[in-house]
């Protein structure tokens, strides 16, 4: 049998009485490019956060790969997964942030190396013939030796990138990768993320308002609304053929603004 | 003012030469203590337990709110109780390593607090250890902030150590007044006690400067 390489079942995420995710069940095939849409508050970047595990859950299960992830099977039962278990896991997974979130006290090929060598156990100069190789496909090779303050916003994502991609995760989450970009510089992020998704070798989750580019690179697009999966589809059906009258009213919105 | 130079260099100097020294290493061992001590009480403050978080927090208060004359006294004079005789030097650097560690957990908690919450949620994304989150991305992020603070509270130590003169250690305050019991005089021991701490805490004030710019040389790009 094989599984869904994510799955949520009944997830509730809660902040107090508001309830950011109400018994979400999502699951995305091995391979799959999935996008999520929607307007802010809709929940859709915590889906990705209480998956990296940025944030606990109040109730549910996330499966990886078949694997619970919040919990662990101890006799056969479901019980609150421990510190090591959830690391297991986790280290299936890999997240570029809006923020990208590079360490400013490193170099690029520093911040690359940081997770082979300190947690995977990789040697420096393996893990830097690595890394090199992965700046080298971000188009960043010669800039290795340079600090995050030293590159602009779409070279630094493009970092950020490169250093998840040097854990091998299976699993790819972007919480909103070119939101904090300058516009000249959304293209270059996003060409390396296409390329990512053409390649197949990842599981992809994607939240982003670059409704074009949703289209282009997604198997299939979510829209989310109030904490839930109002509709999902194939983007063409979705963006083409929106059945919800929120969706619809939310497309005409963004198509609007540009 | 009637200020003598043959007193000054054969009596006083000889014998506040060695002073300087208690004084100097009463400052470099509280610090040393409140250092280890601060951060350790940081992070029990800081710890997910309350059961051990509570504590930890009202140590810090009380500690904060109790003059620090008052805590020198209480453990000089209740360790013996309790059958702890330590010497008057020991049990004056103890009071004010303690009194420091509440000051300095502060500085520490505001260190870590300053790095910004996606530092912390890259670590988590690249699967880092807690102990490699604190050593390689945590720690030398919040340097910058807390070395100046850390600095400042070394050179209020020094500026404390005059107070182990009520404990009778032989620092510096405590043997110019010996010296002016002695001779009734007064005039050029305290003003040598006063040129030591101005000057000391003037190359202090130099030292941490150099610290600092380095730290923020080798961090900050």
């Amino acid at each position: 049998m094989t599984h869904p390489m994510i799955q949520f079942d009944k997830v509730l995420k809660a902040y107090g009485a508001l309830q950011v995710l109400k018994d979400l069940d999502f699951s995305v095939d091995n391979g799959e490019v999935v996008s999520i849409i929607g307007p802010s508050g809709s929940g859709k970047t915590t889906v990705l956060r209480v998956l990296m595990t940025l944030e606990g859950i109040q109730g549910g299960t996330m499966y990886v790969n078949g694997e619970p992830l919040n919990k662990m099977n101890v006799d056969g039962q479901l019980v609150d997964a421990s510190k090591a278990h959830i690391r297991r896991i986790r280290s299936k997974i890999g997240m570029v942030f809006q923020s990208f979130n590079l360490f400013p006290h490193m170099t690029a090929l520093d911040n690359c190396n940081e997770s082979p060598i300190h947690t995977q156990g990789k040697s420096k100069a393996e893990a830097t013939e690595e890394s090199m190789r992965l700046l080298e496909m971000v188009g960043l090779a010669e800039k290795a030796n340079h600090y995050p303050s030293q590159l602009s916003g779409g070279q630094q994502q493009r970092v950020a990138i490169a250093r998840t991609l040097a854990m091998h995760p299976e699993i790819l989450l972007f919480d909103e990768p070119t939101s904090a970009l300058d516009p000249e510089m959304v293209g270059e992020v996003l060409e390396v993320i296409r390329d990512l998704a053409k390649s197949g070798d990842y599981t992809m989750l994607l939240v982003t308002h670059q409704m074009g580019f949703a289209r282009e690179v997604s198997d299939r697009v979510c829209f989310f609304d109030g904490g839930k999966m109002v509709e999902q589809g194939k983007p063409d059906d979705l963006f083409g053929n929106p059945q919800h009258d929120r969706l619809k009213q939310f497309l005409s919105k963004v198509l609007e603004a540009g | 003012m009637d200020w003598r130079w043959d007193f000054t260099f054969d009596v006083v100097l000889p014998k506040m030469w060695q002073a300087a020294g208690v004084t100097i290493w009463a400052t470099v061992a509280s610090f040393a203590f409140a250092l280890v001590g601060g951060l350790i009480l940081m992070l029990l403050k800081t710890n997910r337990s309350a059961w051990i978080s509570r504590p930890a927090t009202e140590l810090i208060e009380f500690i904060r709110a109790t003059p620090l004359l008052v805590q020198i006294f209480f453990l000089f004079f209740l360790l013996p109780e309790i059958g702890l005789t330590l010497p008057p030097l020991t049990t004056g650097i103890l009071a004010i390593g303690i009194y420091n560690s509440a000051l300095c957990a502060e500085v520490y908690r505001a260190g870590f607090q300053a790095v910004p919450k996606g530092q912390w949620e890259a670590c988590t994304a690249l699967n880092m250890s807690t102990y490699r989150t604190f050593r390689d991305v945590i720690i030398p992020q919040s340097l910058p902030p807390i070395v100046p603070a850390l600095g400042n509270y070394l050179v209020a130590i020094f500026k404390e150590t005059p107070l182990l003169s009520f404990v009778a250690v032989a620092e510096i305050m405590q043997v110019s007044k010996l010296i002016g019991a002695e001779y009734y005089r007064f005039t050029e021991a305290i003003t040598i006690a006063g040129i030591f701490f101005l000057v000391m805490s003037l190359i202090a004030a130099f030292g941490i400067r150099l610290v600092e710019n380095y730290v923020k040389r080798s961090i900050l790009h």
